[in-house]
Formats: C-alpha cells, sequence, structure tokens
C-alpha cells in the first residue's frame, strides 16, 4: 500500500542511520508549521519531534507494528497528540483546538506509546536506583555487547565467572527495582 | 522462585538469538510446558528488553541531534538566509513567529523529500539485486509485507451456504461443521504421507485432507518443522493402488525463469496455477525458499510446486502483500532435508516418491494425473 515508506521502514528496522537521520530532516519543518502555529515555540517543536521520532522508530521495532498510514500522517498525527498531551499539563489546552483523527487506529498507538514511555521511565529510575558499578556492568553487557572476560577486566574481578556472578546479583536487584519500584528488602 | 544463572545466561543468548537451534527449541519447548518457568523468563526477557531499549534510546536521539546539526547547518548555508537564519537562531533563542516562516517550510521540506526519495529509489535497487542474510526466525513473524496463505473459512462460510440453501433439489447431507482453516497438501510417498506448510497446521485439533479421487479423510500431523515451514501428515492406512507417485521429488535446485505450476485449493475446487521461478531466493532474500511469479491466494499455502517435467519443486508458503504477482515457495531441497532430520521412526516409513520414466505428452494429461495426489487440507481447532 506504502511501499515507499515500507522501503523506509525496513532499512530503520536494519538499523540503517541515514535513512533515520534524512527522515527526521524531511519532515521537521512540518512539525514547526504545527507547533508553532499552536501556541508553540520552535524549541518546543523540536522536542515533540524528536520524542515523536523516537517513538515511530521503537514501535517500528515492536514485532505488532504494522504501518496503517503513510509515515508523515504517523509523525504528524503522533506529535499533534503529544503536543496537546503537553498543553494540557501546561493548562493551556482548553480544548478549543480541533482533533481530526488523522489515521485509523491513532488512538491504540497512542496507548502503545504511552505504555512505552511508562516503561522506559520505569526503566530509567531503576537503572539510576542501581548505583555503580552494578548500573555499568549491565549497560556494557547488554547495551554494548561486552563479553564477560571484557568486563571482568575492566572491572577487576579474577575471572570471568566473579564477574558473572556480580553481574547476576546487580540483574536481581533491577528486576526489584523495575517490576516492584523498590530495593529488595 | 529465581532463575539460575546458568538460565539467565541461556536466556541472554536466546535474546541476542545465538543459541543453536536445538537449545532455542528447547527453551521453547520449556516455556510451554512450564509455567512458572515462562512467567520468569518472559520478566527477564522484559527486563532486558527495556535495558536496551534505554540503551538504544540515547544513541537514537544522539543520531536525531546530529541530523538537526546537519539540517541548521546546511540552512545556514543557503544564501535565502533570512528566514533559515531565523531557525537556527530561533532553536537557541526558543522565540520565532510563525507569521515570519510560513511560506517558506514548504519550500524547505520539497528539497528533503527528493533527497529522501533519492535514498528511498537506491535501497529499492538494492533490494533487489542484492541477497540478504537473514535470521531464521525472521522468516516466522508475520510481517507487513508478507503473508502466509492459510485461508481463513469463517470468510467464506457464509458465501457457501447460500449457495448450499440454492441447490434445493441436492439432497441435504449433514454438511460437516466449518473448518477454521484450510490449505494445501500432496502426496510424497504411496503409503500415505503428505507434505504441507507448518502454518497451515499449527494449532490443530484435528486435520481432514480432500479431493476428488480419494474423498474425506482424516490426517494426523506427524512432524513439524516450523524453521522452514514445513509439515508432514500421514494419513492412517493410506496405500496407492500403484506402489509409485508420477512425481518426484527434485533433489537439485530449479533454475532461474524454469517453467513452473501449481495446483491448490483458494476454494472447494482446485485451482491450477502456471508461472516461472523468478528469483532464486524468498522473501527478503530467503535462501531457502524461491520467488515465483504464480498467482496464489490464501487457500494455496502448502501446495506443491512442479516444474514442466512434473517433478517436485517447490512448496507454496506465502507472498508478498505489497506487490502483485510475488509468492514464494520453499525449495524441494529444503523439504528433503527437513525429512532428513525427522525422527527415525517416522523417516524410516517414508517411502519417497521415485521418477517414473512414463511421457506426458501435455499439461492438461499431466494436471489430470497429477491433481489425484493433491488434497485439500481442512484445519479444525477448538475455539
Amino acid at each position: 500500500m506504502y511501499y515507499f515508506d515500507e522501503l523506509i521502514i525496513a532499512e530503520i528496522r536494519k538499523k540503517n542511520e541515514v535513512a533515520l537521520q534524512e527522515l527526521y530532516k524531511t519532515h521537521y519543518p512540518m512539525i514547526v508549521h504545527l507547533i508553532c502555529s499552536n501556541n508553540g515555540t520552535e524549541q518546543e517543536a523540536k522536542d515533540i519531534y524528536q520524542d515523536a521520532m523516537i517513538a515511530f522508530y521503537e514501535r517500528v521495532h515492536q514485532p505488532d507494528f504494522v504501518l496503517t498510514c503513510k509515515i508523515k500522517t504517523y509523525i504528524y498525527a503522533v506529535s499533534w497528540r503529544l503536543w496537546l498531551k503537553r498543553l494540557t499539563h501546561k493548562k493551556r489546552y482548553d480544548g478549543n483546538f480541533e482533533v481530526a483523527e488523522s489515521f485509523l487506529r491513532v488512538e491504540e498507538e497512542m496507548q502503545s506509546i504511552e505504555q512505552m514511555e511508562l516503561d522506559y521511565d520505569k526503566m530509567n529510575e531503576a537503572m539510576n536506583g542501581l548505583g555503580e558499578p552494578c548500573q555499568s556492568i549491565i549497560r556494557d553487557f547488554y547495551v554494548k555487547g561486552n563479553s564477560m572476560e571484557e568486563i571482568s577486566a575492566k572491572y577487576n574481578y579474577t575471572n570471568a565467572d566473579n564477574a558473572k556472578n556480580q553481574k547476576y546479583k546487580c540483574l536481581q536487584r533491577l528486576k526489584k527495582l523495575f517490576f516492584d519500584g523498590r530495593q529488595e528488602d | 522462585m529465581k532463575l539460575s544463572v546458568e538460565e539467565i545466561d541461556q536466556l541472554d543468548r536466546y535474546a541476542s538469538r545465538t543459541l543453536d537451534q536445538t537449545e532455542k527449541a528447547a527453551i521453547e519447548d520449556r516455556m510451554q510446558s512450564d509455567t512458572t518457568y515462562r512467567l520468569l523468563a518472559q520478566e527477564h526477557l522484559k527486563l532486558i528488553h527495556e535495558v536496551k531499549r534505554r540503551g538504544e534510546r540515547s544513541r537514537v536521539l544522539e543520531l536525531l541531534e546530529g541530523a538537526h546539526r546537519d539540517m541548521n547547518a546546511q540552512a545556514s548555508a543557503r544564501t535565502t538566509a533570512d528566514y533559515t537564519a531565523n531557525i537556527s537562531a530561533g532553536t537557541e533563542a526558543d522565540s520565532v513567529q510563525v507569521k515570519q516562516k510560513s511560506p517558506k517550510p514548504a519550500r524547505k521540506f520539497e528539497v528533503g523529500y527528493w533527497k529522501l526519495s533519492g535514498i528511498a529509489a537506491s535501497v529499492a535497487l538494492i533490494s533487489v539485486v542484492a541477497t540478504f542474510a537473514i535470521t531464521r526466525s525472521l522468516k516466522n513473524e508475520q510481517s507487513a509485507n508478507y503473508k502466509e496463505l492459510r485461508r481463513n473459512v469463517e470468510q467464506i462460510k457464509r458465501s457457501q451456504k447460500l449457495m448450499m440453501d440454492d441447490i434445493a433439489e441436492k439432497k441435504v447431507e449433514p454438511a460437516p461443521a466449518p473448518a477454521n482453516y484450510a490449505g494445501t497438501s500432496f502426496l510424497i510417498s504411496s503409503n500415505g504421507y503428505l507434505t504441507t506448510s507448518y502454518h497451515v497446521v499449527r494449532e490443530s485439533d484435528s486435520i481432514f485432507v480432500e479431493n476428488e479421487a480419494f474423498g474425506n479423510l482424516k490426517a494426523k500431523v506427524v512432524y513439524q518443522d516450523r524453521e522452514n515451514d514445513i509439515a508432514l501428515l500421514k494419513i492412517p492406512g493410506f496405500i496407492l493402488d500403484k506402489s509409485t507417485l508420477p512425481y518426484a521429488i527434485s533433489k537439485k535446485e530449479s533454475n532461474l525463469a524454469e517453467d513452473v505450476f501449481t495446483l491448490g485449493y483458494p476454494k472447494e475446487d482446485v485451482v491450477f496455477g502456471a508461472g516461472s521461478i523468478s528469483a532464486m531466493t524468498g522473501y527478503k532474500g530467503n535462501p531457502i525458499a524461491y520467488q515465483i511469479s504464480v498467482p496464489v491466494n490464501p487457500g494455496n499455502s502448502g501446495g506443491p510446486l512442479f516444474n514442466s517435467r512434473g517433478d517436485l519443486v517447490g512448496i507454496i508458503s506465502g507472498q508478498q502483500t505489497q506487490s502483485s504477482g510475488t509468492a514464494f515457495a520453499i525449495k524441494s531441497t529444503v523439504l528433503l532435508t527437513s525429512i532428513d532430520q525427522a525422527p527415525d521412526s517416522i523417516k524410516t516409513l517414508i517411502r519417497p516418491a521415485r521418477a517414473i520414466s512414463q511421457k506426458i505428452p501435455t499439461r492438461v494429461d499431466q494436471v489430470n494425473e497429477w491433481r489425484k495426489y493433491v488434497f485439500m487440507v481442512r484445519v479444525y481447532k477448538e475455539q
């Protein structure tokens, strides 16, 4: 249906950075125009736009994501919703703006995005509450993809097994923080 | 109850897809049978997913910031500078009037759009000529572009009922309960073994196969190969009069542009479709499948793909939804390997069809003979 857009999504799924950056540049003026003509500043437009792009990026990587409209429409609709939310927050949105149904399922999409935000905030809090060296170990292993040997050398553990045990303990604490929002008693 | 260090280790490798097939299957089996384990494992997978997403997000944010700087640099480099200067200044100064620049964003938008078109065009070229390595698990996700072709019978039940009502004089037989899914299947041995697609028979409770020559028969799944989207069925007590089938399973890969045809059941009657092998790889360069230009529809899944000699070269598996005329078939060589990996208890019982030398003069005669061995599959599952 949206052959061109599906190609771009395929590239983004393959982590093609140029495609993502060009997509960003392409739709930025549209969102600046949208936000600035609705009581916003360019800085706010940039924030909202980046939030929308991140939401789009992360949704694309989820298995249940299906593109039901053009990417442009998607970004526009999500940015608009995020902006309304922020205005409501600032108590400047008096319900006077027209809430256009720009694409089907935008409601579901916003729910998915909000869920992702909640999870992200929880994880952010959990990681920050974890402290060092746990936070760095977990990040080195899962995000940077370092091996246990590298980690053991970096943090001066006697061997990889010790490092692995330390990672295990960190993980248990992180799990507690993430799912229960508190440290293990 | 906690997961052990080893279990966590294994799940980490499961998530990063570095496990081999048997270990992966072992984990999935355990998740199915052991609820406590499944919940713990899912919790762990969710946790590390979120950890990774957090890391990924800061990377993406940097990318976007990079794009933003890029854009500003390009903008201020331009000579039509008033408005663009406003943009870059505005980014910092946090105060830009819309009215000043409303006519110009449109122009800028166009410029950017063409650049993006350029990328997409080159991407289109690349995806036409390149073969991408693809992890097998990708294939199992029903993506937006790839559509498996099992037919949802619910949809056509109503029209079928109308037709049944129409044929008033016909003695009303007790109608069989409507099936949940339908697909196609074909004999690979004279002693009642059939092949179809795994996705046709997954989640099945009972399976019936039917065609004109042999009527309605109960079959059961004896082997499933999810990775290759292949399933073997067996009709208990079924023996062909002749000891061989008229077609053999081709042991070597077909050639590009070779003429092929399929027989399948996208509706209640057998449907013939012909075309050629249009690529030696399947969806996204998947090496275990061919791309074929044969018209297929939901219900064709699991159907045989024959070459002009009548030998089996593939199994219809799916189609690309965005472009018409692009379908995919699992290669017969993959089928043979898959059968080879089946447990001995099954493998030794299958007597794979041998080619016969008999010449079939025309395709019409060929199809008339071949269609006897192609069945409609009806899959029932408890609601």
